[in-house]
């Protein structure tokens, strides 16, 4: 195995030299030959030093227990198995975005007469931001955490030994492509043109480098269920988790989603009548909309996520289609 | 642990899974490790015990898209822990790096198909790390066979173990598998038995109608109205607070 390693060797003299990290001219400290690095692919290394105690962060956690809908006996019954630091992997990319956006915007209105009248008012907006993109660089599994959310620390290599560092499996070309379409998407959006028709934005990427980012996991558990937090060990705050949601919480919120929805889109009847039609439709779209989102936290307020989990709960269209059979029988059965 | 040679003064050095460089502790020698040569054995420590395992089997089967108190009613009859393998290879294509994951294992294991290395500290795999009392489920498509046929040129490749727990459970007669992802918590299934939204739907749909129907005749008769409202409020909100607390 000994061509694993390759020796960093002067070609002048051959003596040891040694490089720092980020340096590219250097002077051999043997013979005074002046030596130029190129690393060919090189991405720069940092890691962010630990600011936190496994205390704090069991301290944060707990905070978080009492807010956002959770559980109201999760402080009294929820109880910390585990705790522990990590080392996480990230890209940061630094890119600047340049170009132009044309395009037109549409404004409607209407006049005295009932008319609308429809205006288009060219736009052409010149793009050029710098964006910083950042991605994890390890399979996120259930961690919740996809983005960096702070991007300032003490640096260190101190700590890198000492915490479990988890690997990048990712590759730093897939990243750089995903950055300069993050940088491209976001530098149109960042023109503001409703409609267009012609686009020139490019994206010159600036620095690359692999961020290692101190992260602690805690586990808890509640009920004999495990569940997950992550806390930022730079700034001490929750980054993502999973927490039992409240039955109470869930039916008042149904009650009170009902209640208001209902209420908003019987008021669109006599908005319809004295007003203009199109306003009562908005009104009961309104309505149905605020029942909507009503139902949404009762039917899964039962657990509470927070972070960027991907959505793998997610229903398939043929399950939907199953609960609108079973509740279509349900009805029938009232019928009888 | 593994061990190389300083090419300069041919002492033993240990390295670590993600060490790049690393200086020679007796000439001082600054040594890239090359890893495009070799083909490294990988594996990832399990962070979750069994008892936590199941924690969080008990946690996933409360989630709402679970049939309610299936985390209380599913009766576990299996739990297997396991390191499953996986090749991991970094190559040289087309002046790009690419990292390509392939299976070293063919497996009907719900979400282990879908290849991929979960997060984790890689450790080095020799004599010294002690499995303890995981199985270690061997590869059975050799590392070669895709050496040869994959594009480009080879910067680092590996086999990757990664533990998992897989927990077998029976649920009113049919026999459902999840696999516990060890390093990261990720519970994989690929079918488990579903809640239906129905009665859910139909309390909100139901709270909805009779609200709108009662705002609209509050417009004639408001006080039979508000006292109706007060009705359903209760109705709905008792009704909504059973189906939650009994799936809680």
């Amino acid at each position: 195995m000994s061509e694993l390693s390759v020796g960093l060797t002067c070609p002048a003299c051959g003596g040891t030299i040694s490089v720092g990290e980020g340096e590219k001219n250097i002077a051999c400290k043997y013979c005074d030959s002046a030596l130029h690095i190129d690393g060919d692919e090189g991405v720069m290394i940092a890691a962010f030093k630990n600011k936190i105690t496994k205390e704090q962060s069991i301290d944060t956690v707990k905070k978080w227990w009492k807010k956002g809908l959770k559980s109201r006996d999760l402080k009294t019954k929820g109880k910390i198995v585990e705790c522990y630091p990590i080392y996480l992997p990230f890209w940061k990319i630094k890119a600047r975005t340049a170009g132009w956006v044309c395009g037109y915007e549409e404004r409607r209105r209407t006049d005295s007469n009932g008319h609308v009248h429809v205006e288009r008012i060219p736009l052409e907006q010149m793009v050029l931001r710098d964006v910083i993109y950042s991605n994890i660089a390890c399979d996120p599994g259930d961690l919740g955490i996809r983005r960096l959310h702070n991007f300032h620390g003490e640096l260190t290599l101190e700590d890198f030994t000492m915490l479990p560092t988890y690997e990048s499996v990712t590759s730093k070309d897939d990243a750089l492509s995903a950055a300069k379409m993050y940088a491209i998407d976001s530098g149109i959006a960042s023109a503001g043109v409703p409609n267009i028709t012609f686009q020139k934005v490019n994206a010159i990427i600036q620095d690359i480098s692999m961020i290692y980012y101190p992260i602690w996991i805690v586990q808890y558990e509640y009920n004999d269920r495990i569940y997950l937090a992550t806390v930022d060990g730079v700034t001490n705050s929750i980054i993502s988790g999973r927490a039992p949601g409240d039955a109470l919480f869930q039916s008042l919120a149904v009650t009170g989603g009902a209640a208001a929805g209902g209420l908003v889109a019987s008021l669109s009847i006599p908005l319809a009548w004295y007003s203009s039609p199109e306003f009562g439709v908005m009104g009961f779209i309104f309505g149905v909309a605020i029942t909507a989102i009503a139902y949404h936290f009762f039917r899964n307020g039962s657990e509470r996520v927070e972070g960027d989990f991907k959505s793998n709960n997610k229903k398939s269209s043929s399950d939907v289609i199953n609960d609108l059979n079973e509740l279509s029988g349900l009805m029938r059965g009232m019928k009888i | 642990m593994i061990t190389i040679k300083c090419p300069k003064c041919v002492a033993p050095i240990e390295i670590d899974a993600g060490t790049k460089f690393t200086k020679c502790p007796y000439c001082d020698t600054q040594i890239y490790v090359d890893r495009s040569g070799a083909g490294f054995y990988y594996i990832i420590d399990f962070t979750l015990d069994k008892d936590a395992a199941i924690g969080t089997f008990k946690r996933w089967a409360s989630g709402p898209s679970k049939v309610k108190n299936l985390d209380k009613t599913a009766s576990i009859t299996n739990i297997k822990k396991m390191f499953f393998p996986t090749y991991f290879f970094r190559r040289h294509v087309d002046g790009k790096e690419k990292v390509i994951i392939e299976p070293a294992q063919s497996t009907t294991l719900p979400g282990l198909h879908r290849l991929k290395i979960p997060a984790g500290d890689f450790q080095i795999f020799d004599s010294s790390y002690k499995i303890d009392d995981a199985e270690l489920m061997e590869p059975d498509i050799e590392m070669l066979h895709y050496l040869d046929s994959l594009p480009g040129s080879g910067k680092e490749q590996a086999l990757v173990y990664f533990p998992i727990w897989i927990i077998e459970y029976s649920y009113k007669g049919t026999n459902y598998k999840a696999v516990i992802d060890a390093s990261s918590s990720e519970v994989f299934a690929s079918s488990f038995p579903a809640r239906s939204s129905a009665s859910y739907l139909a309390i909100t749909a139901g709270g909805f109608m009779a609200f709108f129907i009662e705002g609209a005749l509050a417009v004639k008769y408001p006080v039979i109205a508000v006292a109706l409202m007060g009705v359903t409020a209760l109705a709905v909100f008792l009704t909504s607070y059973k189906i939650t607390k009994e799936a809680a």
